[in-house]
């Protein structure tokens, strides 16, 4: 028996925990599983659900449903089309035919791209509009690009929750239902906005001025536990959306045989020395959550590979096309490298973060082991990163 | 500071475009997720739109160089 959890009188969750998943978009590792949160909201008149669940959870969630003793859906409400949340949407439409997706025009388009569902079932909503349920009403914020262009929130306003769908999520396997109760809420968080959210730091600066004025008393999200101090939530995003960047220094590399480790080494070194924080990563054993997590904080961005057949390492690739992707805050750049009988690593991975725009502060490169010249200019690329810091 | 012979940013976007185009053709664009901006002036070479293409005239499937979003994750700039 599966049942749904209440969070308040008529509103129950009824999504489904995914205790083992291990990755997400065959890309993101989920360290503490996840969730696919789905809403049952049950006004006086009429009952939506907020949100389905990744397609094989659907049982899941019809059977919290029948627990409940839902006999009659009207409202699916899509706030994004992704296939974790909407996957299992035809299958609900099947189960109750009288029910009707309500989504943004945009998203409309793209649920009928992924998914089988008929043309007539779907109904668009615009930005501000209201749909009664009797004695509370749903009111939809078109809030694009967090992190599809389709996406909007769901605000209950009688009520004062807000279904954010991914926003304010977390990949977090839990029995807390709410995140007061979740211990390890805010790392899942942080980690969940660096992977998913920080390519979209702009709109979403946007949105939480949107949201300030706006009473909460629950964030309730589509993935990990539900925000009963919503504020502190507002508060942590605006930190991480801030234009300004924090403080540290990511060092990222690569190493064959050892001449771009001893050079990483000594940076770090260096820079420790100065009092500059530094997250090192090797990207030959990368985790990506904690890479991305790194970036939201990093000022500056040093990547540092050999060369290998005339270019940057593959790994070292890998690692600056990811964070050009993720477009984190950080103003600085620097390269360290090695090579042997030529190189264009620099060209190569200067252009790998081109959409950054980082005001280069140096490359060193060493024409096989690092000597006592290349340990001096990376002293000196330490001063000219400190400087930089620490203010 | 009355000398008109000096060029004028005028002058250079007449010379890229017919006559009768007008300066609101030439209205710039600012990407809403990244902050990209397409100047009609400058074109967007990355993606092979020549300098002079108004926003308005950007392929269908043009998309910001920067971020990758659509042209409807776009809008003017008004200062």
């Amino acid at each position: 028996m599966t049942s749904a959890r209440k969070i308040t009188d008529n509103i129950y969750w009824v999504g489904a925990v995914d205790w083992h998943r291990q990755t997400f978009d065959e890309l993101i590792p989920l360290s503490e599983g996840t969730s696919y949160n789905a809403y049952l909201v049950q006004g006086s008149e009429r009952t939506a659900l907020i949100d389905a669940v990744d397609p094989p959870f659907v049982p899941v969630l019809l059977d919290r449903l029948d627990q409940l003793g839902v006999k009659q859906l009207d409202y699916i409400v899509s706030n994004h089309s992704e296939q974790d949340h909407s996957g299992g949407i035809p299958m609900v439409l099947d189960r109750f035919p009288g029910a009707q997706v309500l989504c943004t025009p945009k998203a409309k388009g793209i649920l009928r791209d992924l998914l089988p569902i008929a043309e007539p079932r779907i109904q668009t909503v615009e930005d501000g509009e209201r749909v009664p349920l009797g004695g509370r009403s749903l009111m939809f914020f078109h809030m694009p690009w967090v992190h599809w262009p389709e996406t909007m929130v769901t605000y209950l306003e009688e009520d004062q929750i807000l279904f954010s769908c991914d926003l304010f999520g977390s990949h977090l396997a839990t029995s807390a239902l709410f995140s007061s109760q979740a211990a390890t809420i805010l790392p899942a968080m942080k980690r969940y906005y660096a992977e998913i959210m920080m390519p979209f730091r702009i709109p979403i600066s946007k949105y939480l001025d949107r949201l300030g004025p706006i009473a909460l008393k629950l964030i309730a999200p589509s993935h990990g536990p539900i925000h009963d101090k919503p504020e502190q939530v507002l508060d942590i995003y605006r930190s991480w959306t801030a234009a300004e960047p924090g403080n540290s220094v990511v060092v990222a590399y690569v190493s064959m045989h050892g001449s771009v480790q001893q050079m990483a080494e000594r940076l770090i070194e260096a820079l420790l020395a100065r009092n500059v924080s530094v997250d090192p990563f090797n990207l030959a054993a990368l985790d990506l959550g904690n890479f991305a997590t790194a970036l939201i904080d990093a000022r500056t961005l040093v990547f540092a590979s050999p060369t290998v057949l005339g270019g940057a390492h593959p790994n070292a690739v890998y690692g600056a096309y990811l964070t050009n992707a993720l477009r984190p805050r950080a103003r600085y750049g620097a390269l360290l490298g090695s090579y042997s009988w030529g190189t264009k690593i620099t060209a190569q991975l200067q252009d790998l973060l081109s959409a950054l725009k980082l005001e280069m502060l140096g490359t060193v490169l060493a024409k096989g082991a690092p000597r006592p010249a290349e340990f001096a200019a990376i002293d000196q690329l330490a001063d000219a990163i400190a400087a930089r810091h620490n203010q | 500071m009355t000398n008109s012979r000096t060029p004028s940013r005028r002058g250079t976007i007449s010379k890229a475009l017919p006559d009768n185009i007008s300066e609101a053709y030439m209205q710039k664009y600012i990407c809403n997720v990244c902050g990209y901006i397409y100047d009609p002036e400058k074109g967007d070479p990355v993606s092979g739109i020549p300098a002079g293409t108004p926003f308005e005239q950007l392929p269908p499937d043009w998309v910001c160089p920067l971020c990758g979003v659509d042209r409807d994750s776009f809008d003017p700039i008004t200062d």
